[in-house]
């Protein structure tokens, strides 16, 4: 005789590998945590200049011929594009969790500091 | 009246293996919920399509179902609001008893490890008073109903059911936030783990499927923040 238990036969479904395509609010995600992509690419990129800059002349020059190359400007231009859409979405989360002032005061004061942090580096750079 | 076209995922578990789809047509008109057309079916036309309701005023938080993939309350969607065929399936991520009924018992030992009540080593008789700010703290965590929609909704609860899940973590922040409650510490152990508040990645999809607009995903990074302290400030403790 089959008991309440024993009658039970549970179905458990799996996670699709492909689970991040099937909601636009999922893709959006994924899109979001793919910013890091391009921005590797850029990190790549800093760290060569830096060894090239400390290694000799020659090798600067050449680091300096590198970035010059389209594919390399593309690729950066995406990674500050991917930088941007992702400080977008971090700054309109960022009130939600620590709720300090209406959120979009706080979203507002997020642009203007990023603004004025790029001001100052472009200043210091001597970009006038 | 309109026609709708509904395919209903069913499981009998005394018959099937895995699932399979089964259309219905239902007449409705613009005020139709998806558990109206559900009960109106399991009335006229299958009186085997077994289903979990009972207010039918998004209040009690039982007839949750993936209306076209995306997690909701049967009784707040409306048929007027999709075109074409509407596919209802039980809530994702839990294990499907029958038909749209899914077995809620990992979501349940989840909220119950949190310790969602108040803790309090005081010993006085006398009521313990909040005023109207402390309350503001943590009313918007408290209306939860127990829906699970925010699990269904989350993929890393789908990825790794241990994780402590959006509506737990709330409810842990609702009494953490809470003026009369000195349960914190106890309840830090649980939010600290990988199955805490730091399971979360923030996808955010809970607060967009919460019922109750309870913003989850706020209050499980809010976790973190306290998790974050929490660490900090066992640094310093001897």
């Amino acid at each position: 005789m089959s008991t309440p238990d024993n009658a039970r036969k549970p179905y458990h479904s799996r996670m699709t590998r492909d689970w991040w395509l099937q909601q636009r609010y999922y893709r959006l995600y994924m899109l979001r945590e793919a910013t890091v992509l391009p921005l590797l690419f850029f990190l790549g990129c800093l760290l060569y200049g830096l060894y090239s800059l400390q290694h000799s002349e020659m090798q600067w020059l050449s680091f300096a011929q590198f970035m010059q190359q389209g594919w390399v400007i593309a690729l950066n231009a995406l990674a500050l594009l991917a930088s941007l859409y992702h400080a977008k979405t971090f700054f309109a989360l960022f009130p939600r969790v620590m709720p300090l002032a209406p959120p979009l005061l706080m979203v507002a004061g997020q642009w203007l500091a990023s603004l004025a942090v790029i001001i100052t580096l472009l200043w210091l750079a001597g970009v006038s | 009246m309109t026609e709708y076209q509904l395919r209903i995922q069913r499981y009998d578990p005394e018959q099937d293996d895995t699932p399979r789809l089964q259309r219905y047509t239902v007449s409705g008109d613009h005020t139709t919920s998806v558990l109206d057309a559900l009960l109106s079916l399991q009335q006229q036309q299958d009186p085997t399509l077994a289903l979990r309701w009972s207010c039918r005023m998004a209040i009690c938080g039982s007839c949750g179902v993936m209306v076209n993939g995306i997690p909701k309350l049967g009784c707040k969607t409306f048929l007027r609001d999709y075109n074409g065929v509407i596919d209802i399936a039980p809530l994702a991520h839990f294990a499907v008893e029958k038909d749209l009924i899914v077995d809620m018992t990992p979501f349940l030992a989840h909220l119950s490890a949190i310790q969602p009540y108040l803790i309090n080593d005081k010993d006085d008789k006398a009521p313990h008073k909040q005023t109207p700010a402390q309350l503001a703290k943590y009313q918007q965590f408290s209306n939860c109903i127990n829906c699970g929609l925010c699990y269904a909704a989350c993929p890393q609860f789908g990825l790794n059911p241990e994780f402590l899940g959006p509506a737990a973590i709330t409810l842990a922040q609702r009494y953490n936030l809470d003026s009369r409650d000195n349960g914190k510490a106890s309840r830090m152990s649980q939010l600290n783990g990988n199955n805490g508040a730091w399971g979360c990645t923030f996808v955010g999809s809970c607060s967009e499927v919460c019922p109750k607009q309870l913003d989850p995903a706020a209050a499980v990074n809010q976790a973190k923040v306290e998790s974050a302290k929490d660490f900090i400030i066992n640094l310093f403790k001897i």
